[in-house]
């Protein structure tokens, strides 16, 4: 059975040089920058799957090439090397790197949803929160109007937003209310993957912890495929089953999230979980 | 003998070792190759000292800890055994919620979620409806003491017992056929502990099998049919019991 998402070999070098670059980079460099090109090497070698109701993790320091991963599976970046496939896309048979820029796009309306760390690059500030829903459900065909506010407001309660704050502007929500919408707007036509850049960064610590249950919840009760990126083990550990450590561009450790917290392999996984655990 | 059934649990030249790279790669050998089996329904105790590798057993066949080497065969309910240390995480991770439980000493609760909510999301990972999950988690926290009037609070709020005892509750309701059990009663008083017992006893009884860390010699005398000593990360005798406890003692005079 092929996993709702499967990334084989993915690849980013930002420059010139392509897969030549690669050579003296990575963590036993300790650099990402190619020595002889100057090329930047953002990610290598990257493979891993996610089944239905699963949530990986990815984690490290900020540079090493997680969020690069998920920019390259969402179409925001164009991957270097590497296959990129979806259950829903032909049963797996097409691999998304060679569609195009259009055909990628619409596979975001409802495929592969993404939640960003700033909900402005998820969400149109300008509108309302309903209309944020509103515009990923008419992408996705929807047409009457009766049935586009009621999914909208639905979708409003399944995320904590009042509803009485429903036709007010995103630009006059908090922050964590803004994470809110992002979320309703992600998940309004049913994705099957759904994919968190450090949907909790950046908020006050009683307000994360408020979206990152909710986001547990929805994951708990969705049954999506999702990729979760994060500096924070306190995230990947409450919302993941397994993980990947990414430093310098590279996958250096694997596992079960618990093992990984518990007994991390890689000496870089082990300053990680050091320095989370104090 | 012959009549014997397969053990559910079989452990094979089990070795693992801890390499600190923050202190120049210093290797500590805490497992030398262990073998053990589990038969269904029955109660395993593990005892030794302190640094024997009691509860780096539980985590290596659970695989909390990544092993060096070795086999561990899970058998549930007469089916194709399977090693859990080649398997794939994702098989890996779909066996431990239906086939292989872990219960440790402390917490392991999700935050910010209440006492009841906790234990009956615990049940519907195991597959029992809504209804029967709430319905068993109510049952088990009243039996463990755990009135109602706490079910509402987060379990990380509760006294170091209670908190044990939640932990215990969302650890064995409907119980996967093998149970590792790291030292469950650690922080108990004496009447929750002689309730906990009782339900554990209650579950072997019922046809799971149980492998335990108790630091409390009466708990092991009434709860396991057969002893394990580890010593130095390797087992140094397996028994009855009374004959392992008497053995223990001695070499815990001897030590003096």
């Amino acid at each position: 059975m092929t996993p709702a998402l499967q990334v084989e070999g993915l690849g980013k070098i930002y420059g010139p040089g392509g897969a030549a670059d690669v050579a003296g980079t990575g963590p036993d460099h300790g650099r990402v920058v190619s020595p002889s090109s100057g090329g930047v090497v953002a990610a290598w070698d990257v493979s891993f799957s996610v089944g239905a109701g699963e949530a990986l993790g990815i984690i490290g320091e900020s540079g090493s090439g997680k969020s690069t991963v998920l920019r390259c599976i969402c179409g925001d970046e164009t991957p270097t090397a590497g296959s990129i496939r979806l259950a829903c896309v032909d049963g797996g048979g097409r691999d998304l790197t060679e569609l195009g820029a259009s055909a990628r796009r619409a596979l975001r309306i409802d495929r592969l949803a993404v939640v960003y760390q700033d909900p402005a690059e998820g969400l149109d500030l300008r509108l309302s929160a309903g209309g944020n829903v509103a515009e990923r459900l008419t992408a996705a065909g929807w047409r009457n109007f009766g049935g586009i506010r009621s999914r909208a407001a639905e979708l409003m309660r399944r995320t904590d937003v009042p509803l009485d704050r429903m036709d007010d502007p995103v630009k006059e929500f908090s922050g964590g209310m803004r994470q809110r919408v992002q979320l309703a707007k992600a998940l309004a036509n049913n994705p099957p993957v759904v994919l968190l850049d450090e949907p909790t960064t950046g908020l006050d610590a009683s307000v994360a912890a408020a979206v990152l249950d909710l986001i547990r919840d929805l994951l708990d009760e969705l049954g999506v495929a999702a990729v979760v990126v994060s500096h924070d083990f306190s995230v990947i550990e409450l919302l993941t089953q397994r993980a990947l450590v990414m430093q310098h561009g590279r996958v250096v450790e694997a596992g079960l999230t618990d093992q990984l917290l518990e007994d991390p392999q890689h000496p870089y996984s082990q300053r990680l979980v050091g320095a989370a655990r104090g | 003998m012959a009549e014997r059934p397969e053990p559910v649990l079989q452990v094979r030249d089990l070795h693992k070792s801890f390499v600190l790279h923050a202190i120049g790669g210093r290797r500590i050998e805490a497992l030398r190759g262990i073998d053990l089996e589990l038969y269904p329904g029955e109660h395993v105790a593990l005892v030794g000292s302190s640094g024997a590798g009691k509860s780096t057993l539980l985590k290596s066949i659970y695989r909390t800890y990544l092993p060096d080497r070795g086999e561990v065969w899970l058998r549930p309910d007469g089916r194709d055994p399977v090693d859990l240390l080649s398997l794939d995480e994702r098989s890996l991770a779909a066996r431990r919620v239906r086939e292989i439980g872990y219960v440790s000493q402390f917490l392991r609760s999700e935050p910010r979620r209440g006492v009841l909510d906790s234990v009956t999301r615990a049940g519907r990972r195991r597959g029992l409806t809504p209804d029967d999950a709430a319905e068993a988690a109510r049952r088990m926290l009243q039996r463990l003491g755990i009135g109602e009037a706490l079910w509402g609070t987060f379990p990380t709020l509760l006294s170091g017992g209670e908190k044990q005892r939640v932990n215990l509750a969302a650890g064995i309701i409907c119980p996967p056929p093998v149970l590792l059990l790291d030292e469950p009663i650690s922080a108990l008083d004496p009447a929750n502990r002689d309730a906990v017992l009782e339900l554990i006893a209650e579950l072997t009884d019922g046809g799971t099998s149980v492998l335990a860390v108790f630091h409390d010699l009466a708990a092991i005398e009434r709860l396991a049919d057969r002893v394990i000593r580890l010593d130095g990360g390797r087992v140094a005798s397996v028994g009855r019991p009374t004959d392992i406890l008497t053995e223990l003692t001695a070499s815990i005079g001897a030590h003096r």
